[in-house]
C-alpha cells in the first residue's frame, strides 16, 4: 500500500479526521483527545494507531504519557538533527570558552 | 488555531564569568562553531555573528562569498541574544523571518563564579511556511478537502 493510498484510506473515517483536526491546535497526550470523543479510549488508541501508521501523526513518550502530534516530517526531521547538533555545539562552546578563560 | 512544535532546550555550565562566556559566544563564534554545519556552497573559512540588532550571522566561505543563515534580533550582552535562524527545513538559506525558527541564549551567573548558559531554539512551526500553509488552509478553506490536498501533495514528495 502507498503512502498516499494509506493516508487516504486513513482520513476516510471521520472521527480519525476530527481527531487530526484536534492536533493541528497541537500536540495533545490520548487521555485528552480521547476527552472530546464519545467513543471510548481503546477505540481512540486504535484510531491513533492508523493515523501513525499513515504517518499523519507522530506520538512520542512524555513521562507516562503518550503524547501525539502532526506529523511534519520535514520540520520534525530538521528539529531532531538540531537537538543533537545544539548538544554538540555548546559542548564546544563551553570548552572555547573554559580554554581561554585560564 | 496554532500548530507547535516543542522547542529544542539546551543548558551548559561555563566555569567563566558571563562577560566571558557572552564574548565566546559571539566574537569567539569562529573558535566553537561546528564546521560540519554549513549550508553554503562553498567550505566554511569563518563564522560570524555581528554584536548589534540586525547584525548579520553568516560564513566567510573559501569561495569568498558569504553565506548568510542568521540575523541578530535582540543584544543584550552580556545575559542574552536572540538570533533569527533563516533557514529552511531543506537547508537552504530563508531571507523571510516570518517563515524562520529563532535562538535566544541566556547567560546566567551562578552563586560559584560559573555561567549557566540555556539555549532554546524554537518556532519551529513557522519554518518554511509549513505551520502557516497547514493553518491557512484548514481555516480559510475550511474543508477537509483542501487538508486532504495538502497530506496527498505532501505524501507525493516524500
Amino acid at each position: 500500500m502507498t503512502n498516499a493510498h494509506a493516508q487516504l484510506e486513513a482520513l476516510g473515517d471521520p472521527t480519525r479526521r476530527a481527531i487530526l483536526e484536534q492536533l493541528l491546535s497541537g500536540p495533545k497526550p490520548v487521555g485528552e483527545i480521547a476527552k472530546r470523543f464519545p467513543v471510548s479510549r481503546p477505540a481512540i488508541s486504535q484510531h491513533l494507531a492508523v493515523l501513525k501508521r499513515a504517518q499523519l501523526v507522530a506520538d512520542r513518550a512524555q513521562g507516562t504519557r503518550r503524547v501525539y502530534q502532526v506529523n511534519l516530517q520535514g520540520i520534525e526531521a530538521m528539529r531532531a538533527y538540531l537537538d543533537r547538533f545544539w548538544h554538540d555545539a555548546l559542548a564546544a562552546f563551553k570548552r572555547a570558552a573554559e580554554e581561554s578563560h585560564r | 488555531m496554532t500548530l507547535t512544535i516543542a522547542p529544542v532546550q539546551k543548558s551548559v555550565t561555563v566555569h567563566a564569568s558571563p562577560e566571558h562566556a557572552f564574548k565566546v559566544f559571539t566574537e569567539g563564534f569562529d573558535t566553537w562553531w561546528p564546521r560540519t554545519h554549513h549550508i553554503g556552497s562553498s567550505p566554511m573559512k569563518r563564522a560570524i555573528i555581528e554584536g548589534f540588532v540586525g547584525g548579520r550571522c553568516y560564513s566567510e566561505q573559501v569561495d569568498g562569498r558569504d553565506c548568510p543563515w542568521g540575523e541578530v534580533t535582540v543584544w543584550e550582552p552580556p545575559r542574552r541574544l536572540v538570533f533569527a535562524w533563516l533557514i529552511s527545513t531543506d537547508w537552504k538559506y530563508e531571507p523571510d523571518r516570518a517563515k524562520a525558527s529563532e535562538v535566544e541564549v541566556r547567560f546566567t551567573p551562578l552563586a560559584d563564579g560559573t555561567t549557566r548558559v540555556d539555549l532554546e531554539h524554537r518556532h519551529f512551526e513557522r519554518c518554511g511556511g509549513a505551520g502557516e500553509t497547514m493553518r491557512d488552509r484548514v481555516s480559510a478553506e475550511g474543508g477537509w478537502g483542501s487538508l486532504l490536498q495538502l497530506f496527498g501533495a505532501a505524501a507525493e514528495r516524500a
